[in-house]
């Protein structure tokens, strides 16, 4: 089974995305205090890196390269969002940006006549991906008390604003290459 | 103890920044001196650790040179005057 383009691109897509992700929390990795949170974002850096390395092995396997892309997701995610500025506000938006994710993948998973090497694939990141959402929103209550929930809640509100939006932009932008994904289903719901 | 003046914060921004603190002057902009927006990210979170104080999008809004940002952190160690 060889891939379309345009599931080729996605794929792609999906490297980047774990590319970056992998960046920001390795970046993240080193300037935390030791600690739990520095313990737990570690094997979140380590677990990305991984699964880059998950899409670059099934594109290969698939009889592909992965497409060189100038951007991912997370660029646009940031530039909506604004940066985060303190530990709260980026286990905030790694929340929000987790849970987007599972949805995302939750539904190339429920695609007919998927190929069993991007199935087995999602498959294993899944895996990962729920204990990445489990950490976080352990990590973001033991911060209520320090931030103080109501502007806990405020940040995730903010975070899931620009979450709509920027995925509502992104299917808009590559609707053809998408469309595959994103037939018959609410552009705009919440992750 | 001494509280940190804001001449020992910029000194501190400095080092996080890994750059001389010559060049890490009050008047100084912040973003002159990172390779990327990225690296602005971690300075404040290791500011933040370091002087045990805390700040959101709301305060930096304004921020623009390593003297603003060493006035902040001043007026959160409630040694000073917010900028």
């Amino acid at each position: 089974m060889s891939l379309s383009d345009d599931e080729l691109f996605v794929l792609s897509y999906y490297r980047s995305s774990e590319i970056n992700g992998s960046l920001f929390f390795g970046r993240l990795a080193r300037v935390l205090k030791p600690g739990p949170v520095q313990h737990d974002l570690t094997k979140h850096f380590a677990d990305e890196a991984q699964h880059a390395w998950y899409w670059t092995r099934c594109i290969d396997e698939l009889g592909s390269r992965p497409l060189k892309l100038a951007e991912a997701y997370q660029d646009r995610y940031l530039e909506a969002a604004g940066l985060p500025l303190n530990l709260m506000e980026v286990l905030a938006i790694t929340l929000v940006f987790e849970r987007r994710v599972i949805n995302q993948y939750a539904k190339h998973l429920a695609l007919p006549g998927l190929a069993p090497q991007i199935g087995a694939t999602i498959g294993r990141i899944m895996e990962d991906e729920r204990w990445h959402v489990q950490w976080v929103r352990d990590a973001l209550a033991g911060l209520e008390e320090r931030f103080g929930k109501d502007h806990v809640d405020a940040t995730l509100r903010r975070y899931r604003e620009a979450d709509r939006e920027v995925y509502a932009d992104t299917l808009a932008e590559y609707e053809q290459r998408l469309g595959f994904l994103s037939s018959g289903l609410d552009h705009r719901s919440a992750p | 103890m001494t509280p940190p003046t804001p001449d020992d914060i910029r000194r501190r921004i400095a080092a996080i920044l890994d750059v001389a603190e010559e060049r890490a002057t009050p008047e100084a902009d912040l973003a002159d001196l990172v390779a990327d927006s990225f690296r602005l990210v971690e300075m404040a979170i290791e500011i933040q650790d370091d002087y045990d104080v805390m700040f959101g999008q709301q305060d930096v809004a304004r921020l623009r040179t390593v003297g603003d940002l060493a006035a902040l952190v001043h007026s959160r160690l409630g040694a000073g005057s917010s900028p």
